[in-house]
């Protein structure tokens, strides 16, 4: 998907943004601890201005090129970050076999319909490597992952 | 030279021998696993050395640091995912080169590169130790920042597209890297009234997020494995004794990133993904084609992987002579030492220097032993990559990204901004805006900041405090370095918008044809 932007005004107004959100809570700060995120922030304006300068006079690029399926983007994307609020409702293990098993099954999808023998077929395979991880995690790195209202 | 070959002989036992294998293996596999750093290797090795002899449980800890530096670069190379920190400048030609089907030849350059940078650390370890460690006590805040100014002219050389928009990036990873807690005035910043963000954006949950995410978003969106399907190592074409003849037929690179690597190993807090950065930057700017870094140009892997491992045992120097570790790693060496009532100084190389000498040769056998390991474990990654379908890959990724992520420091809200930054990353690289930049200003933010403070705070009665910055005569070279790195990076991009190195091409080919 092809969408008309001028990545120069994008990544200035992006850095004026950022700039302005890191700006307003300075006033908080002590001056020892101020002194070099400010001299950066007023670096990071010059640039921002500078790219929107040349945005407007010489753009080095007026369109973007999202490659692939933009759904399937936003699909996994949302995805991650469903995966990562659920893991401390039904605890890591729990979450990351549905998510494991719902990502292979919609990204299988794109070569061919994914059948329940086929998904069948994949469940072991899954599951040993949930649980490898999961017991090597645990019990050898000795590393407490969230357990949820389950285990 | 008694105690020399005394150590050697304790290191040629089957023993140690085996202690070394394992360590590397064991090493390999940790630094492959993104999330992993060698740190954690240690860390986790730790409890097993309680019950070994001094010896055994050095020449343990080395071989694991040795080999998990050196396994970073193998997901660098084949997912674009650097396994430890020290492997960022890896991912720049690495995966270039598997994507363009030569992931041996890659792999082989790095497991050469990493061999000799690992033995010439030794040596350097070894002769060099006590002089070298003087130079580091010289190192302070002025000549600390000017080391990160000096690093941070890597962004020029990453932005071949924009020059403000790596810029841009830069700075932007500066700024991460002041999130929380403040290092010299201990004061909080920018966690907007969420206590959890005092402890600051960790280095690696934004390299992970920076790095893999975006790969994993283009993979599912494309509907594509990390290699083209079908990609094969192509052995039969690039033998080893190949690649080994054109890196050493080439030997200024690597003996330029030894150099760097030794150098920037010494000073305390640098560490290698500094050394790989600073030796990636060199070698692109020495080189007859830096058009060609970036793009799947070998040096590039050699100069990251030679220096990386340089540093294993270079920055064992200001440890084993001052007791100051020039490694996050080196902390946990430090720890065992001081547990077996070795103390760092002087008797540790002549009352203990046995068995100070077998811990170092045992890092020369180590760095040996990578060749071996490094091109079998090579295989076996390179094959489950190439044959695992892209449905199974994007999942098991994702998994152990979030799992590294979270043994990290236990907190799931790093794992949050592993995603956070790694979704906006992917936004950003489609405005021209490169992960390479930002995840630079982040590691040297911090370094820089606490330099240029702590400079201007010994200055506050000087007339003109930021003088002191360029003071003392190390840090007026330092700064020189810095100004001739910009300069060099700068000319050929400002000749190439005049188009006057399109002239002196057409003028080449024109006297050659």
């Amino acid at each position: 998907m092809i969408l008309r932007l001028n990545t120069d005004i994008a990544s200035g107004v992006l850095g004026l943004v950022f700039g302005a959100v890191l700006w307003f809570p300075r006033g908080d700060i002590g001056r020892l601890s101020i002194i070099f995120p400010r001299a950066i922030l007023l670096i990071l304006a010059l640039i921002s201005i500078a790219l929107i300068v040349k945005g407007f006079i010489k753009p080095s690029g007026r369109q973007i090129e999202i490659t692939g399926s933009p759904r399937r983007l936003a699909t996994v994307m949302i995805g991650f970050f469903v995966w990562w609020g659920v893991v401390e409702i039904l605890g890591f293990l729990l979450t990351t076999l549905i998510a494991f098993f719902s990502l292979t099954w919609y990204l299988a999808r794109v070569e061919t319909a994914v059948t329940w023998q086929r998904m069948l077929k994949w469940t072991p395979v899954i599951l040993v490597l949930v649980g490898v991880f999961y017991l090597t995690f645990t019990e050898v790195l000795n590393v407490r992952l969230p357990s949820g209202m389950f285990f | 030279m008694d105690m020399l070959l005394e150590a050697l002989t304790s290191l040629l036992t089957f023993e140690s021998m085996l202690t070394v294998l394992i360590g590397v293996s064991a090493g390999l596999f940790i630094g492959a696993m993104p999330g992993l750093t060698a740190t954690m290797a240690l860390a986790m090795l730790l409890p097993f050395t309680f019950s070994m002899e001094a010896l055994q449980g050095l020449i343990a800890l080395g071989a694991v640091y040795m080999g998990s530096i050196y396994g970073g670069a193998f997901t660098a190379i084949l997912i674009n995912t650097p396994g430890t920190p020290s492997s960022i400048a890896t991912t720049f030609d690495g995966y270039p080169m598997a994507r363009q089907g030569r992931a041996y030849e890659a792999l082989a350059a790095a497991t050469i590169a990493s061999v000799v940078g690992g033995i010439v650390g030794v040596i350097f370890l070894l002769i060099l130790a006590p002089p070298l460690a003087r130079l580091a006590v010289a190192f302070g805040p002025s000549e600390m920042f000017w080391v990160a100014m000096l690093g941070l002219t890597l962004v020029a050389s990453l932005s071949s597209d924009s020059l403000l928009k790596g810029l841009l990036g830069g700075c932007i990873g500066i700024l991460l890297s002041t999130i929380g807690v403040s290092p010299v005035g201990g004061e909080s910043r920018f966690t907007f009234g969420y206590p959890p963000l005092q402890g600051g954006i960790e280095l690696i949950v934004a390299l992970i997020g920076l790095f893999v995410i975006p790969e994993l978003l283009t993979m599912s969106a494309e509907g594509r494995g990390a290699l083209p399907d079908g990609g094969e190592l192509r052995k039969k074409e690039v033998s080893i004794a190949k690649i080994a003849r054109r890196i050493f037929s080439k030997p200024a690179n690597l003996i330029r990133s030894c150099l760097i690597g030794q150098v920037i190993a010494i000073i305390p807090g640098a560490g290698g993904n500094v050394t790989s950065l600073v030796a990636y930057n060199e070698a692109r700017r020495f080189s007859k084609e830096p058009k060609s870094f970036g793009k799947g140009n070998v040096d590039g892997v050699v100069a990251s992987e030679s220096s990386n491992n340089v540093m294993v045992a270079g920055s064992m120097v200001p440890l084993l002579t001052l007791g100051i570790p020039g490694a996050p790693p080196d902390a946990i060496i430090l720890g065992v030492l001081l547990m077996h009532g070795l103390r760092p100084g002087l008797d540790l190389f002549t009352q203990s220097g046995v068995l100070t000498n077998g811990f170092i040769l045992s890092m020369g056998l180590a760095a040996l032993m990578l060749l071996p390991v490094g091109l079998l474990g090579g295989r076996v990654i390179h094959r489950v990559v190439i044959r695992t379908p892209y449905y199974f890959l994007v999942p098991s990724i994702a998994m152990v990204t979030i799992l590294g992520t979270f043994a990290l420091r236990n907190s799931m809200l790093d794992v949050g901004i592993m995603l956070l930054l790694g979704t906006a990353g992917y936004f950003l690289r489609l405005i021209g805006i490169q992960a390479a930049p930002i995840v630079l200003g982040l590691i040297l933010g911090g370094i820089a900041e606490q330099g240029y403070v702590q400079t201007l705070m010994a200055a506050v009665v000087d007339p003109i405090p930021w003088l002191r910055l360029v003071r003392n005569p190390l840090s007026m070279v330092l700064a020189g370095l810095v100004v001739l790195g910009a300069a060099t990076a700068l000319v050929p991009m400002w000749l190439a918008r005049k188009g006057l190195l399109d002239k002196v091409d057409d003028n080449d080919s024109g006297g050659s044809s």
